[in-house]
């Protein structure tokens, strides 16, 4: 299948699930809509989306060929940027940055130590100067501070 | 006192004065770090920027907007990189010239053609904005539903490889928009019982995400490519006879610039590869371009900058974004509690000419940074990306949460990121989606209040020849990638 058809397709798909979830807003009185209910523009957009999107199953002249498959170092670093997120909270956001300034390097190839070591202790350090000291923003400071 | 007095009197307070100089060199900072662009950067910024008062955030912001534009040329001149997308023109004929020891020579061209493209867009800006804005007072719903309609079509005709994605990314954009309660009714849309999205989704950890975190990615997967090197030693500038040889390149390319910037949804980068190609079409010697002509560094350099100023004057006269990062502007704008439109100028004159003059002294303030640090800024992009990536990753992390102070916005920006990646791979650019983000509000309400005035008749639009004016434009920018193709 053509990369065009199935970006085609997965819209279709993304206008019919959202279409159904219009039908699930709960019914407006005329009087309180003005006759324009709540569904009337999500459904013009929608509607114009899955034309984009039947228009994109077309096939047409100069179509993309096929992208690369995704390498594994963009899945990892995907991955990887999940758990920091997941952690922050927990962790605390410098604590969790110090860790994102140490494991990121060294996985996208970074093997001087005092290099990755001076960004694990820098970044924070920098972050809690700038932001909590000077700015007075309140960072997520992680469970048992 | 007249409101451009005030402005002036406002930057000559060294606080304001010193977020323009930093604005200025973090932007050509920013702009030289391939992958980092001033889009990013001002997306970045702009949750910080709530810590300061209006005029020296969008100050700020401003000076980063026209010196990220700049700052992109002086890689792609020195290491072949163009440091953002509208300097990847530059690097036809700058990166030739670099190669044979002339660096110094396209490094001062560049910087002179930005500046000039960028001031003369900015005089442009002072006059057409008030102008356009007081035209735009007498629009009602139907007209500005009309002209915003015009403002997504325009995002058909920029200059991608496919017109029909941007429209489907402007979609997204607008059915992003859609999420949270409607103001009309009070029915929750789209929120799947989360409370943080009842106020809708926030556009900042979007945005942030969409270049940022995309960006990061992408990155990944390029750890082994090689980065082509010069040696810097060469540093001979221009000469007279080099400005006199260009200065109608940079004239013409200021005023397309200018023009193109103005349009709807038309950035930087559509204004520098028309630059460049006029810049070669009127020289008596075409043959060298591409080999290191110095009209193909004067071209785009002074049309991407002259955009920058050109963007702005629909962003501030009618809230329509004239491209990706003034719509990031305007978001600015809206999250300092600000209407972007013709009120503006009623509402926040001073703040306006505040932010003229910002622009003006950015683009004289880079001309002297890049001349004189060219060398300098040239060695930060070699910066690892090891070392940049995951520190560009925490600050927007922290962008991304301090605007609520929600862990909710750092998952949406994450998905974002992760979202915009794949949709990037397959020829859907993030600037559609952010436009559709951006103009979502305006388009729903402006229609809403058209059917409510004309009682649900769409053939009420038939007694408004203005909106009828934009529709018929709207109509012909959708037409327009279809004629290309049938005459090409």
């Amino acid at each position: 299948m053509r990369p065009n058809q199935v970006a085609g397709l997965a819209l279709l798909a993304l206008a019919a699930v959202g279409y159904y979830l219009t039908t699930t807003f709960p019914a407006v009185p005329e009087m309180l809509s003005q006759n324009v209910p709540p569904t009337f523009f999500p459904r013009l957009v929608l509607g114009a989306l899955a034309l984009s999107a039947l228009a994109l199953l077309v096939p047409a002249r100069g179509e993309p060929a096929r992208p690369d498959p995704i390498r594994a170092e963009i899945l990892v670093t995907a991955a990887l940027l999940v758990v920091f997120v997941w952690l922050m909270p927990r962790f605390g956001m410098l604590a969790t940055a110090s860790l994102v300034a140490i494991v990121l390097p060294i996985y996208w190839g970074e093997r001087r130590k005092l290099v990755v070591g001076g960004l694990a202790v820098g970044l924070p350090l920098a972050l809690y100067l700038i932001f909590v000291l000077a700015l007075g923003m309140r960072l997520p400071r992680g469970y048992g501070w | 006192m007249p409101d451009i007095a005030i402005a002036f009197a406002l930057l000559s307070d060294p606080w304001i004065v010193s977020w323009i100089v930093f604005g200025t060199l973090g932007g050509v900072v920013v702009g030289a770090l391939p992958g980092l662009s001033s889009s990013m950067a001002v997306a970045l910024l702009l949750p910080f920027s709530l810590y300061l008062e209006p005029i020296p955030a969008m100050a700020l912001l401003s000076a980063l907007y026209c010196a990220g534009t700049f700052g992109g040329s002086i890689t792609a001149i020195l290491i072949n990189a163009p440091g953002a997308p509208p300097a990847a023109a530059t690097a036809f004929d700058g990166y030739p010239m670099a190669v044979t020891g002339q660096a110094g020579r396209a490094l001062g061209i560049a910087a002179v053609a930005s500046s000039c493209g960028g001031i003369f867009s900015v005089v442009v800006l002072v006059v057409a904005a008030p102008l356009l804005a007081s035209v735009a007072y007498g629009f009602g719903p139907p007209e500005y539903f009309a002209l915003a309609l015009f403002g997504l079509s325009m995002l058909s005709a920029i200059g991608g490889s496919s017109p029909l994605k941007n429209l489907i990314g402007g979609w997204l954009g607008l059915l992003i928009a859609t999420i949270g309660i409607d103001l009309t009714t009070g029915v929750e849309r789209f929120t799947f019982g989360v409370a943080e999205l009842y106020d809708g989704v926030d556009f900042v950890p979007v945005l942030i995400g969409l270049f940022a975190i995309t960006e990061a990615l992408n990155q990944a997967g390029k750890l082994a490519a090689p980065l082509e090197t010069i040696r810097l030693s060469a540093t001979r500038l221009p000469t007279l006879d080099d400005f006199k040889r260009v200065r109608a390149t940079i004239l013409r390319s200021s005023v397309i610039g200018t023009f193109i910037g103005i349009l709807p949804a038309e950035g930087s980068t559509m204004a520098a590869m028309v630059g460049y190609n006029e810049a070669k079409r009127w020289s008596k010697e075409p043959e060298r371009f591409g080999h290191g002509a110095i009209e193909g560094v004067a071209g785009p350099e002074a049309a991407n900058n002259a955009a920058t100023g050109g963007a702005m004057v629909p962003t501030l006269a009618l809230g329509i974004p004239g491209s990706a990062t003034a719509a990031v502007i305007m978001g600015g704008l809206q999250v300092h509690g600000l209407r972007p439109g013709p009120f503006l100028f009623e509402e926040q004159p001073t703040l306006l000419y505040a932010i003229f003059l910002s622009m003006l002294v950015a683009n004289v303030l880079f001309l002297f940074v890049g001349l004189a640090g060219a060398k300098v800024f040239a060695r930060i992009s070699l910066v690892p990306k090891a070392l940049l990536w995951p520190t560009v990753f925490v600050l927007s992390v922290i962008g991304a949460y301090g605007v609520n102070g929600s862990m909710v916005d750092v998952w949406i920006m994450l998905l974002a990121g992760l979202v915009g990646f794949v949709l990037k791979r397959n020829g859907f650019g993030p600037a559609p989606i952010i436009m559709g983000i951006v103009l979502g509000g305006l388009v729903e309400r402006s229609l809403a209040q058209s059917m409510i005035l004309f009682d649900q008749r769409w053939t009420g639009f038939l007694g408004r020849p203005v909106a009828l004016g934009f529709f018929a434009l709207a109509l012909v920018s959708l037409a327009a990638p279809l004629l290309r193709r049938t005459r090409g």
